[in-house]
């Protein structure tokens, strides 16, 4: 320190504090910029409809033909996101949406390729854009997506109100419908290897959520 | 009785005017250092690249001018689009210049990249030139992207959702890259402002340097001939300083 020149102590200092400046000025902006990174959201219950709204297939074994309900997923942001759900009716009694038993399966209609709204037909689902296709609990048979479809978790309010209560992701395998963490399309929740893997390489970082369910038995499909 | 006011000689008024503003900027002889600099022989493959700036002011203009009227909210996106498109005087011309010019800007960029290819133009000493002009076309798809749900449409807004969907697939890095682009975990209204200020704001500014030290290297390190010609002799000045002070190449010469 003794021997710097005062030319450098003052190349030093300006520096110093051009440094300083930069960061005041860079650090917010930045932050300001990047902080959406991090934001999660909270998935507000939607009414979805009455029950009787949503009829059962089962006095039509050979008819898959979930009723559509559309709803907004975020009420903060009403233009922006209109969502449509599948709700099938099982013809069982549970009103746990976790039971076997469960009366209705809510898909969601995000096609789990790269995000296309999905439509129903008597086999199951079909995404227009890249030639998705799923089968009638919602699993992947053909094309691109990379998993099952979301499901939503329902609950029976006021006696015969359908509401929808939170989003999840799905995978099927061994026989099982497996719940997850929303991700996005394109992201998958089960790969092979250790559990953490899928976690690690994308963090599912959409929405806040509580304990995740666990597994619950494949239903058989009904004939189509 | 008075002196007669000399009549000025318009010749001298613009030749006086440069000299003011050549004292001053030295504005003047930029320009012509600029237009009237040495070439080698050149054909119409050359001229892709000045297309491409014009192509870009162009944009420029007709996009200052849509943004005058364009409301760039959830709700009024799709209306102000319409309103430009079926009411406002010559809106429908402004809208299409810019459409269509966005299209031939891709296609100007391509070509201009394929011809610097195949003449071998990417190669020493003009690294830097390629590197610059890659950074612009990245730009210029991003310009392509953010541009594309401004209209807010149902095929902007799902062309959007996949766009965003397939950045989200990169591992590690693309949930966030999804979340930045978003403004948010999901679609939202800051979306559209997001898409907006990019496609207004920092990508254009972006692109606008990048074109200013693309054009400079252009200028200091000349136009790469036909590759089938012999090279002319480069002049001192096109070699870089650093090569020139390396004592094989002082051997050389």
């Amino acid at each position: 320190m003794a021997d710097r020149t005062r030319g450098e102590f003052l190349s030093l200092t300006s520096v110093g504090l051009g440094a300083m400046i930069g960061g005041v000025i860079g650090v917010p902006a930045t932050a300001y910029m990047l902080a959406p990174v991090t934001k999660e959201v909270t998935f507000t219950p939607v009414f979805l409809g009455k029950m009787s709204a949503f009829p059962s297939e089962a006095n039509d074994p050979n008819k898959f033909k979930p009723t559509p309900a559309t709803y907004i997923e975020d009420p903060s942001n009403p233009a922006t996101s209109p969502g449509l759900a599948f709700v099938h009716n099982t013809g069982k009694s549970s009103t746990d949406w976790h039971s076997e038993d469960a009366m209705f399966v809510v898909f969601s209609n995000r096609c789990m390729h790269l995000g296309c709204p999905i439509a129903a037909n008597s086999s199951g689902f079909a995404c227009p854009c890249h030639g998705g296709q799923y089968d009638t609990n919602g699993e992947r048979t053909a094309g691109p997506p990379i998993r099952s479809l979301d499901r939503f978790q329902w609950e029976i309010k006021n006696g015969d109100e359908l509401w929808i209560t939170q989003r999840w992701s799905t995978d099927i395998y061994g026989g099982q419908v497996r719940y997850y963490p929303v991700k996005m399309p394109g992201q998958p929740t089960h790969t092979p290897g250790p559990s953490w893997i899928p976690d690690v390489l994308y963090p599912h970082v959409t929405y806040t959520h509580g304990p995740v369910p666990g597994p619950v038995p494949l239903p058989p499909a009904p004939k189509v | 009785m008075p002196l007669p006011i000399p009549t000025p000689d318009p010749k001298q008024v613009v030749l006086q005017t440069e000299d003011w503003i050549e004292y001053r900027t030295g504005f003047p002889t930029l320009v012509r250092k600029f237009l009237f600099r040495k070439v080698p022989p050149t054909g119409w493959f050359h001229t892709l690249g000045s297309s491409l700036l014009t192509v870009f002011i162009l944009q420029a203009v007709t996009g200052s001018l849509l943004a005058m009227t364009y409301d760039p909210s959830p709700n009024g996106a799709y209306q102000s689009i319409r309103y430009i498109t079926d009411q406002q005087s010559l809106g429908w011309l402004l809208r299409g210049m810019h459409k269509w010019g966005a299209s031939m800007m891709v296609i100007l960029l391509f070509l201009h990249m394929a011809r610097v290819f195949f003449y071998g133009a990417y190669k020493y000493p003009r690294e830097l030139t390629w590197l610059t002009g890659s950074l612009i076309f990245i730009l210029t798809m991003m310009m392509g992207l953010t541009g594309y749900l401004l209209v807010w449409d149902e095929r902007a807004y799902w062309a959007s959702v996949v766009a965003v969907n397939i950045n989200g697939t990169a591992p590690v890095l693309g949930p966030f890259i999804s979340k930045f682009l978003l403004a948010g975990p999901v679609f939202g209204a800051q979306t559209i402002s997001r898409f907006y200020a990019l496609h207004m704001l920092l990508i254009p500014g972006a692109i606008g340097a990048l074109i200013f030290v693309h054009m400079w290297l252009v200028v200091k390190l000349g136009v790469t001939p036909w590759p089938t010609r012999p090279l002319p002799e480069p002049e001192p000045s096109a070699i870089p300083a650093a090569h020139r002070a390396m004592p094989e190449t002082v051997a050389g010469e």
